[in-house]
């Protein structure tokens, strides 16, 4: 029986007590600090309200697109993405890019953040994977700066491969822009009632409009949980993997139990004030000499756009 | 996993935004089936926990963190189709709100994420958890390998719409239009990161999680498991209870000789002419029970023996074992037939039930 207290549970667990082994900031004993797994996902959801709280007060300022009815706009961010999908020359996407900077600028948006947001994505993501393309071993081609000779063949950077890499940056780059102007420019709820536009049914409308708020009310119990767990933690938890995933499987088990017992409670209060299985949303859906003047702008910049590629490629 | 805009050509994401509308139109009406008006509340909450699965970051060994998708784990919560709308309602709010996954892309992720991973996870889970008790390890391993193959399938589709794009899309001089890498260079980069890391973080997150609730939650996941059992003992009681009946059923079919020991006849159970008629008052047998008690006599084992007479006790266990027999077989046949009506009135199985292959272990 007295062996007993050897087991683990009986003990004080290893992360609360052990100490930080690399406290300095800039990691420099010896081991390169990667960052717990507690601070990273609180880091995470914070970035999440960070990023609602910001998109609101941006959809709140007074600019050109804010003014612009929300289904107008997934229409047409939708319509602009297969336009810029469709373009085969990198000038032609460079010119797209700038004017989603002018728009971006027309509607108020801090162009610093905007441009920011945009090319911190394009190296981590699409830079590294996308760059190899640009060798002959993959996309063969006319060597335009050969680099080394093996087995006898010329290894090197292709006019195709280059094109193709710079192809797809501009590309991301756009449908990002274009994509960051509607969210920004839209308050949620409008920018949902806006997906009508694009014939996504009444009842999905209501389920995303309900998912979106439920995920920052259980953001809430993320936060909770993970924030409790490090208000015990002395120490760092690196090298408690086991550990560390057996407390965030825990903390997800957990989470959906309350997500469930929600779910029942949401759906009570819904059947109580007299839900019956349908779904209504309120339309007020009035275009304004504004909404055709974009409409027809878009339309126009479209076969500009589509045209001037086809000249360009000649 | 979140195809941003930009590496799928257009025609490659409207094909698979095509094949998703189906899937999304079977989904809601299969799910709306089971829930009913619970329907909104159950599927918006989910979809707010699929995306927060994603949010939770989880260490792995080489110091450094990684997310699980989680579209497995809610297949086997919620079930299948509960797992397509909710996933994809997730990837839709990310795309739309947080700028993850591209707009025009979506219906590729979803095809991925919100289809693939959830259809082929569950196959595998069914297959590996068997027949087990809902509480057994088996059931919770069998959880963390169907997330394992779920998501490494939905890399492989990712994999394969990649490769597919300089293939198919390029301009005249051989130069990419979209994403640049042929199958041979996107499969093996894709399922490498996937294979090795990012299957077990998800196989550590589903297997914990389903662990996880076995111990603290178990009603948690009966609402997609109705009709397994919870303990392995349960398990042990349904697969004896017929066998049980069985036993005192034996035991009564080798007593039914002992009738032969039993002086006089059954009560109520004379033939006409062993009757004492004198006590009734009565001079001679009523022409009705004369009539009738003879009126059927092509029975194959009359009198619980055979014809001949010889060899009583073997007659009557004869008798015994065919009769349970019959009543069996009719009592089957009953069953079964309210089976197949009730079967066709509630068509369409939904996920809140049993598949109809699997009957109850």
């Amino acid at each position: 029986m007295s062996e007993d207290h050897s087991a683990p549970s009986m003990g004080t667990p290893d992360w609360l007590i052990r100490g930080e082994v690399a406290m300095c900031p800039c990691g420099c004993i010896g081991k390169r600090k990667k960052g717990s797994f507690v601070e990273k996902t609180l880091n995470g959801t914070a970035s999440i309200m960070r990023q609602a709280m910001f998109g609101d007060d941006m959809a709140s300022r007074d600019g050109l697109l804010q003014r612009v009815d929300a289904r107008v706009k997934v229409v047409a961010l939708v319509g602009l993405l297969i336009v810029a999908a469709l373009v085969r020359n990198i000038p032609v996407l460079i010119v797209m890019y700038l004017a989603t900077l002018v728009l971006a600028s027309a509607s108020a948006l801090p162009l610093g953040f905007f441009i920011k947001r945009v090319w911190l994505f394009i190296p981590i993501f699409t830079g590294i994977v996308v760059l190899p393309a640009a060798f002959s071993f993959i996309t063969p081609g006319e060597i335009v700066v050969p680099l080394w000779t093996w087995n006898g063949h010329q290894v090197g950077l292709t006019n195709q491969g280059l094109t193709a890499v710079g192809l797809i940056v501009i590309r991301v780059a756009t449908s990002v822009s274009l994509v960051v102007l509607v969210t920004l420019t839209t308050p949620w709820n409008k920018l949902l009632a806006g997906l009508r536009a694009l014939m996504v049914p009444r009842i999905f409308i209501l389920i995303i409009g309900m998912a979106y708020r439920y995920v920052f009310l259980l953001l809430n119990s993320v936060t909770d949980m993970y924030t409790a767990r490090k208000a015990r933690q002395v120490g760092n938890d690196q090298g408690q993997v086991k550990e560390g995933q057996r407390f965030v499987a825990a903390t997800a088990g957990a989470l959906f139990g309350k997500s469930h017992a929600l779910s029942e409670e949401v759906y009570m209060a819904m059947v109580s004030r007299g839900y019956r299985g349908d779904a209504r949303t309120l339309e007020g859906f009035r275009l304004t000499a504004i909404d055709f003047f974009f409409i027809a702008g878009c339309i126009v910049a479209s076969v500009l756009i589509l045209g001037g590629d086809h000249l360009v490629g000649h | 996993m979140h195809i941003p805009d930009g590496y799928l050509s257009p025609q490659t994401c409207g094909v698979l935004t095509a094949a998703m509308v189906p899937a999304w139109y079977t989904a809601s009406r299969r799910v709306g089936k089971v829930v009913k008006s619970r329907y909104v509340p159950l599927v918006a909450v989910a979809a707010a926990f699929s995306f927060l699965i994603m949010m939770f970051n989880v260490p792995i060994p080489d110091g450094t963190t990684a997310h699980a998708v989680g579209a497995v784990l809610i297949a086997i919560l919620l079930g299948r189709w509960a797992a397509v709308i909710a996933v994809s309602i997730a990837l839709l709010i990310q795309a739309l709100f947080f700028g993850d996954g591209g707009v025009l892309a979506f219906g590729a992720n979803a095809f991925n994420m919100a289809l693939v991973a959830p259809f082929v996870g569950y196959a595998v889970y069914k297959a590996v958890a068997g027949s087990s008790s809902l509480t057994s390890g088996r059931r919770a391993i069998a959880a963390g390998i169907a997330s394992y193959v779920g998501l490494n399938a939905a890399a492989l589709a990712a994999a394969i719409e990649f490769g597919l794009q300089p293939v198919l899309f390029h301009t005249a001089n051989g130069t990419p239009m979209y994403s640049p890498f042929y199958l041979r260079q996107t499969i093996p980069a894709m399922m490498l990161a996937h294979v090795t890391v990012a299957g077990f973080v998800e196989f550590a997150v589903t297997f914990g999680v389903f662990a996880y609730l076995q111990r603290a939650n178990v009603p948690i996941l009966r609402i997609n498991h109705p009709d397994v059992a919870v303990t392995d003992a349960e398990l042990q009681r349904r697969k004896l209870g017929w066998r049980w009946a069985l036993i005192p059923i034996g035991v009564m079919v080798v007593l039914t000789p002992l009738g032969l020991l039993a002086p006089g006849g059954a009560f109520g159970e004379d033939a006409p002419q062993a009757l004492d008629l004198g006590k009734y008052g009565l001079n001679a047998i009523p022409s009705g029970l004369e009539k009738f008690s003879s009126f059927w006599s092509h029975t194959l084992l009359g009198g619980y023996g055979f014809g001949s007479g010889q060899h009583p006790v073997i007659g009557y266990l004869l008798s015994a074992v065919l009769g349970v027999l019959i009543v069996g077989v009719v009592a089957i046949g009953v069953v079964w037939c309210i089976r197949l009506l009730q079967g066709r009135r509630g068509d369409g199985d939904g996920d809140g039930h049993q598949e109809p292959g699997e009957a109850p272990a």
